[in-house]
């Protein structure tokens, strides 16, 4: 039978023959020690028997094996896709990235902003599904997002949802050639929302604070803002695809004394995920949030009411805005800081008209 | 700390309501408490030129007058005691804490020296810090020929506080939906930054704390505990009356906070301006936690040989293992 656990004896038999070796046999004896078990001892409750055991371990495998058989049969009864195996395959990855990261116990370290890359990347596996099959995007333009050095990315918000901030994320991480993690700012608000909050700052995000954004384009990361914030993401589904105002312009200033270019990103197919009709601001109020949507099938549907529709998307890159060329002084330049931010806006609004008009239907 | 300033000073005097816990030769010692008139009294007959004040209470969790006493009417006895044409004092180290910034959602990542006291209801340790703070900086700009140096110092987990013994439970209760970021220091980092402060000229305020973070589900997992979520986050006196109720761990108010939404300092002015930045990171310190959690405790410590005696052999006995166990493997 095998032994359980690490043979501790062995190797110090051979690393050190003369200690041991010139004492007597009883004189060894007594000065040894009994080698301390390092391995947890075997479990002596129930277990089930051994080719029941065998089974549990390849039910995965026969699992898969069948649902490919499954797949090609129907492939070959209809002559279509039915099961698309590269989609299945996603989720069982998904679920032993889980698995490998629930091994880890406490051996993983998060940056100082908590952002834990390992347990991100096994999200994108799920959110690429989202990214090809459910929402079908069409990315253009992301060679003006630079492989290395810092950038502010700045794009429209849109769906009462932050989903459009996700499929950028996955969008930069899945089509660029040397894929990279963006650093999304997030209102305060919800920091202080239970799961959010935690699960928020170990995907990437951070507040978004000025001293935040800085803090990241000096390390050298991209960074993703929505200057329109909730007033983007709730406003009513008849106001559509019309931006609303930029914040005060503070973006640019950070970007002007962080010397980081601005790169506009016009996302098509956020708005009409979640079609709000109407806004009850007095139950928001009672929860504690910006809006509470009222959509065709949210809240009478329940749980349902969340599963966005699958409207057709495009994300623009635009052409990079190089801001760094001012001196970090002209940050405190009201007038070009304005000047900037309505650039930015309007390169932004223009490029979802264009793309608006690429796109054939809502949801083809 | 006074072990590590004895060498470095010419003549070294302690003073504090309770006994030392170690007697060390080359201090005196006089019993004596922050009331102004003696705190005068002892800087100008011994020509004190340099008054490190630490008696700041930080860690604790009953909101009565005896912490705002110790905390602000203290400090401010200490400082007039310092103060005037006549006062040889020339530098000034006064302890304060992490918890001066608070800990809220919408704050940001990391708080720098200048974002202390914003305007929000803290909790009444806070809200202390801040205004010794206030009173220190009033000192500071009246009495420019004393350099004043203000330690924030991080959370530390050594000694039983609070934070520790929280951490140190087998059912961890946590703020539900909630995995902040903890950022701690090591005890030895506090008195070397202290020491340092002390000896060099270093005005202003400065953030003390180790390198990286760690996740509070991370530190539990450490520490071998685990996390029970299911504290409310909108509640917090409630959350820390059940916490008591339960596990006895009185938590402070500014520690729900933290336990709540993090809080993490910018150490870089320290580590400019000071040419040193803490030994330990974060993590070492929760690790250094972990392991003294195993290690056998000495009881009844009653004369203070005895104690440093059975100490001493402990440490001989785990070396000694320790010696083996390197010599066999």
């Amino acid at each position: 039978m095998k032994s359980r656990g690490p043979n501790l004896t062995a190797p110090s038999r051979s690393a050190e023959p003369t200690g041991i070796y010139t004492a007597a046999p009883r004189e060894r004896r007594r000065r040894s020690r009994k080698a301390e078990i390092i391995a947890p001892p075997p479990s002596t409750g129930f277990r089930l028997p051994k080719p029941v055991r065998r089974l549990q371990r390849n039910a995965p495998v026969y699992a898969m094996q069948g649902l490919a058989e499954l797949s090609s049969r129907l492939r070959q009864l209809t002559g279509r896709e039915i099961i698309d195996l590269n989609r299945v395959m996603g989720f069982v990855q998904f679920a032993y990235q889980q698995r490998e990261l629930a091994r880890r116990g406490a051996n993983y370290t998060v940056d100082d902003f908590g952002f834990d890359p390992q347990w991100t990347e096994s999200f994108l596996s799920v959110f690429r599904i989202l990214y090809r099959d459910y929402w079908r995007v069409e990315t253009t333009g992301i060679e003006n997002v630079p492989a290395t050095g810092r950038a502010l990315l700045v794009s429209n918000h849109g769906g009462v949802l932050p989903w459009d901030g996700t499929m950028i994320k996955t969008a930069v991480f899945v089509e660029h050639p040397s894929p990279r993690h963006v650093r999304a700012l997030v209102a305060s608000l919800f920091m202080g929302m239970p799961v959010l909050s935690w699960f928020l700052r170990r995907t990437g995000q951070t507040v978004g604070h000025p001293d935040d954004t800085r803090r990241l384009l000096e390390r050298d990361e991209l960074v993703l803002v929505f200057p329109e914030g909730v007033k983007g993401t709730g406003k009513p589904f008849k106001d559509r695809y019309r931006l609303r105002r930029f914040g005060r312009g503070g973006f640019v200033a950070t970007a002007i004394r962080a010397g980081a270019p601005i790169i506009p990103v016009s996302v098509v197919g956020s708005e009409e995920i979640y079609p709000m009709i109407t806004d009850l601001a007095p139950l928001a109020k009672m929860f504690g949030l910006p809006y509470f949507p009222v959509t065709p099938f949210w809240p009478w549907l329940g749980p349902f009411g969340v599963i966005p529709l699958p409207s057709k998307w495009r994300i623009q890159f635009h052409s990079p805005i190089h801001v760094e060329v001012h001196p970090p002084k002209a940050a405190d330049d009201q007038n070009l800081v304005m000047a900037l931010a309505d650039q930015v806006r309007d390169t932004i609004q223009q490029g979802v008209y264009d793309n608006l008009k690429l796109r054939r239907g809502i949801f083809v | 700390m006074a072990r590590r300033l004895a060498p470095q000073v010419p003549y070294l005097f302690g003073c504090d309501v309770a006994d030392p816990i170690s007697a060390i030769e080359e201090m005196d010692f006089v019993h004596a408490d922050t009331r102004h008139a003696v705190i005068g009294k002892l800087v100008r007959r011994l020509r004190i030129d340099t008054v490190v004040h630490l008696a700041v209470t930080v860690d604790s969790a009953r909101e009565d007058r005896a912490d705002h006493e110790t905390n602000v009417i203290g400090t401010m006895n200490v400082l007039i005691g310092c103060a005037g044409a006549s006062s040889p004092v020339e530098r000034l180290v006064v302890k304060s804490s992490q918890a001066v910034y608070g800990a809220g959602p919408g704050d940001p990542s990391f708080f720098s020296e200048d974002m202390a006291g914003t305007e929000r209801q803290g909790s009444f340790v806070t809200r202390d810090l801040l205004e010794m703070e206030q009173l220190v900086n009033e000192f500071a700009i009246r009495d420019p020929t004393c350099q004043v140096t203000v330690l924030r110092l991080g959370f530390r987990v050594t000694d039983g506080t609070t934070l520790a013994r929280y951490l140190s439970l087998p059912i961890v209760p946590t703020f539900a939906g909630f995995d902040p970021r903890l950022q701690l220091l090591h005890e030895e980092d506090a008195v070397e930054a202290i020491v340092r402060s002390a000896m060099g000229v270093h005005p202003g305020a400065y953030n003390v704390a180790a390198g990286g973070v760690v996740l509070l589900s991370q530190a539990i997992t450490i520490m071998g505990g685990r996390a029970v979520p299911i504290l409310p986050h909108n509640g917090q006196w409630l959350a820390r009356l059940g916490l008591r109720a339960v596990t006895g761990v009185d938590l402070p108010g500014h520690l729900a906070g933290v336990l709540a939404y993090g809080s993490v300092l910018d150490c870089s002015k320290l580590s400019a301006e000071f040419g040193w930045k803490p030994a330990y990171t974060t993590r070492s310190v929760m690790d250094a936690l972990a392991r003294g959690k195993t290690e056998e405790h000495v009881e009844a410590p009653s004369p203070p040989q005895e104690y440093e005696l059975q100490v001493y052999l402990q440490r001989r006995r785990r070396e000694e293992r320790d010696g083996h166990r390197l010599a066999r493997s």
